[in-house]
């Protein structure tokens, strides 16, 4: 999001430069550097319950953020976000085990090699659009999928591949609380890297493709190159989240990168806000907790009567499925544009409390 | 009004914290799949597991001390039984796990954290503890599986099938095919069996893939018809193979299908009728209600679950028992001799050679574990399936009862503990 939905009183911006910062008030900066801050300080005080679900909401936050630059800002549109984000994980796993590559540069590796497969995969993007773009893209996922499957020699095929812990100087990453540090700093990067791109020419490009494509052509955007080149960012960043993935959990196989992942991905970023950065770690924390939520009510209510009743306890599975599918209907109702515009209402709510204006 | 609500609420604390102070001891994991694809067969065995852990824990536990287990349904999806694992590593002592691909992907997990790992899956990679054998992936010293191993059935299969094309008289070489999915359960078996078909004099066709999810696999028998196989080794679970048996009798294909320990049972007679008549298959345990003097505790277990006795328990069910009254004897073992942990656990295995846990005789057939072999059980029985009538009405126990489907033993093997078939 180029500059700023609201101005405050007695704001005034002189410079595009003042109107495209991050974050528009020092104390908005301040606070975001606090929030950092605090996450920081989670592994000391918090379970590895909790850890394992923010290091989980990364990691997929990441390649969420990947498919908002090309969902979002782009205006294209990939069923086969899982198959990158597997790529990903595969691939830094192999280039670890097999060329003794060590992990810490094995990951911004992966992601390359995963851009390279998107771009290819974006190829049909320069020329079709919508539902048929939609097509190609689930047809990459399957072939992917597949390619997974019977690749012994970079996946292991159907066995899976083991992937070793993340380490630097020595040091192994190969707990939670340890993890959480790598996964946080990558968190940071992928997020700012991402912020910034859309606010270079290159991200106003990509908003320009979106918001209409022939006035794009006319001021001079590539649109081909463009179009490819969202896949490939949009790829890059599911390579990262997929190889961080991966070397969380030290073994990769192609049974968790399905066509559900994929429409999982388009869940986080349709509840958290198309076309919004924040929104898509919003949106991912919210697929994350969810299901988590649901299961902590639920074992609730199953120390009262009926809730230990035979009927509740076997449809609890169903249940929890069907609340991530209800959640989405839901925001698609109420709040098309997203948690992350429903944040931007509460901020402002209480920023004019008790009188908006 | 105030004080009273406060009173209320520290009694409920106190009573919810000494609900929860009971003296459970013995923290184990229990991985299950009630809702994947392998749940046909994993709610019988999961049960089985649960059962007889509150049997153990009604029953004195191990040395007094009772199981604190916790079950975890991973719908036989890899990652999540990874992430449960690591969930439980540095608690837990033991694990009784449930499906290959798990289990293979844990191998050097559970030998680095010296947990021992109880698997349902009997693939033949997990069985060599010092990676000794020649064509072994990894060595997978705290694995023990609970059962003949795939190959080794596979193998019994194979040898059963040489022996009937003889006495049907059968002219020229017999054909042999292997179908599954491709997924770490299916193929563990498959190039073993292959192998010692070919030994065996068979012709070895090209495997055909169905998958480990129910559908509609007529195409598949279609190219099972063409292949013009004899002897079609079915690798996948039950509830893939009551789709493709029904498949298969549609398009009409003659052939015998023989399939592995988790590929056929009551329930599959049940659904596929006349469909599954004559399947032969791989067993490990006695069946239920067999006049053996283990039944009994068996039958005690089942009532955990089942107060009524009424329930029929289909042949997993023994084995989910036998996996539970194995660890707990270890355990015993371990107690006594320098305290429940992984490395004690693993030691109590090696202590009996044709064990057979207390109050099972005649259930699970004796089995020895040694330092640099875990072929524990090398015996396996062969049985035959028939399905007389309609299967529609009535349950599975009554269907049994009258005789509308049934099974008889028609082999039994000593597989060899051969140096160069270890881990594979």
């Amino acid at each position: 999001m180029a500059g700023h939905d609201s101005m405050r009183c007695g704001e005034f911006r002189t410079t595009y430069r003042a109107d495209t910062t991050i974050f528009p008030t020092p104390w908005s900066r301040n606070f975001a550097i606090l929030g950092v801050a605090v996450a920081a300080t989670c592994p000391l005080f918090l379970e590895p319950y909790y850890l394992n679900l923010m290091i989980q909401i990364a990691y997929l936050g990441i390649a969420a953020l990947g498919l908002n630059i090309l969902v979002g800002f782009t205006g294209q549109i990939s069923l086969g976000h899982s198959a990158f984000f597997g790529f990903g994980a595969f691939a830094s796993a192999w280039l670890n085990n097999v060329w003794g590559i060590p992990v810490f540069f094995a990951i911004p590796l992966a992601g390359l090699w995963t851009t390279a497969v998107g771009m290819i995969v974006g190829i049909p993007a320069g020329r079709i659009k919508g539902l048929y773009l939609a097509i190609a893209t689930l047809a990459s996922q399957f072939i992917l999928q597949d390619f997974f499957a019977r690749a012994e020699w970079f996946t292991g095929g159907a066995s899976g591949a083991l992937a070793e812990p993340f380490s630097i100087f020595g040091y192994t990453f190969d707990t939670d609380k340890s993890f959480f540090y790598v996964a946080l700093t990558y968190l940071i990067v992928a997020y700012v890297a991402g912020a910034n791109l859309i606010r270079s020419r290159d991200g106003r490009a990509f908003v320009a493709v979106r918001d209409h494509y022939l006035s794009a052509e006319i001021m001079g955007v590539n649109l081909t190159k463009y179009r490819i080149l969202s896949f490939g960012v949009s790829s890059f960043y599911a390579g990262v989240g997929g190889a961080l993935f991966g070397h969380y959990l030290g073994f990769v196989s192609v049974e968790g990168f399905d066509i559900l992942l994929s429409i999982q991905f388009l869940g986080m970023i349709i509840i958290g806000g198309l076309g919004s950065v924040m929104g898509a770690l919003m949106g991912t924390a919210f697929m994350v907790l969810l299901p988590e939520v649901m299961e902590g009510l639920v074992s609730l209510m199953g120390s009262t009567d009926w809730g230990s009743a035979k009927w509740f306890v076997d449809g609890v599975p169903y249940m929890k499925e069907a609340a991530i599918g209800l959640a989405i209907v839901l925001f698609l109702i109420f709040e098309p544009d997203g948690l992350a515009h429903r944040w931007r209402l509460i901020k402002a709510y209480w920023k004019l409390y008790p009188f908006s204006y | 009004m105030q004080r009273k609500f406060l009173t209320l609420l520290a009694t409920t604390a106190i009573v919810g914290v000494a609900g929860t102070a009971v003296a459970k001891d013995i923290p184990v994991g229990n991985l299950i799949d009630f809702t994947g694809n392998t749940a046909v067969v994993g709610k019988v065995y999961g049960q089985a597991k649960i059962d007889a852990m509150n049997y153990v824990n009604a029953n004195g536990g191990v040395n007094g001390k009772l199981l604190d287990f916790e079950t975890v349904d991973y719908s036989y999806v890899v990652p999540r039984a990874i992430a449960t694992y690591k969930k439980w590593k540095g608690k837990v002592v033991a694990i009784q796990g449930w499906g290959t691909g798990d289990t293979e992907a844990l191998i050097s997990f559970v030998a680095k954290d010296k947990i021992p790992y109880f698997s349902a899956s009997y693939s033949g990679h997990l069985v060599d503890p010092m990676g000794k054998g020649p064509k072994t992936k990894k060595a997978a010293p705290y694995n023990f599986i609970m059962g003949p191993s795939y190959s080794d059935g596979a193998r019994a299969l194979v040898q059963w099938a040489a022996e009937d094309w003889k006495k049907k008289g059968g002219k020229g070489k017999p054909k042999y095919i292997h179908m599954g999915d491709n997924h770490p359960y299916p193929n563990a078996p498959k190039e073993a069996a292959q192998e010692y078909a070919k030994e065996l004099g068979f012709d070895v066709l090209n495997a055909i893939q169905y998958s480990l999810a129910p559908g509609d696999f007529k195409a598949q028998c279609l190219s099972l018809k063409e292949s013009g196989a004899n002897y079609a080794f079915l690798a996948n679970t039950s509830g893939s193979n009551i789709s493709l048996l029904k498949s298969c009798d549609t398009v009409g294909v003659d052939v015998q299908f023989m399939a592995n320990i988790w590929g056929y049972d009551e329930n599959v007679m049940k659904a596929a009728g006349k469909a599954a008549d004559g399947v032969v298959w791989v067993m490990g345990a006695a069946k239920w209600g067999d006049g053996v003097p283990g039944m009994k505790t068996v039958e005690a277990v089942s009532k955990m679950s089942d107060p009524s006795g009424n329930t029929y328990r289909a042949v997993h069910y023994m084995r989910g028992v036998c996996s539970v009254f194995y660890m707990k004897e270890a355990m015993e073992w371990a107690d006594k001799n320098g305290g429940i942990t992984g490395p004690n656990i693993k030691k109590g295995f090696y202590k009996q050679a044709n064990w057979t846990p207390k109050g099972l005789e005649g259930v699970c057939p004796a089995a020895t574990w040694t330092p640099d072999d875990h072929r524990g059980f090398n015996k396996v029985f062969i049985y035959q399936g028939h399905v007389k009538g309609d299967t529609a009405a009535g349950s599975v126990g009554e269907l049994m009862g009258n005789g509308t489907i049934g099974m008889s033993k028609v082999g039994e093997s000593v597989i060899p503990r051969k140096p160069e078939w270890l881990g594979w």
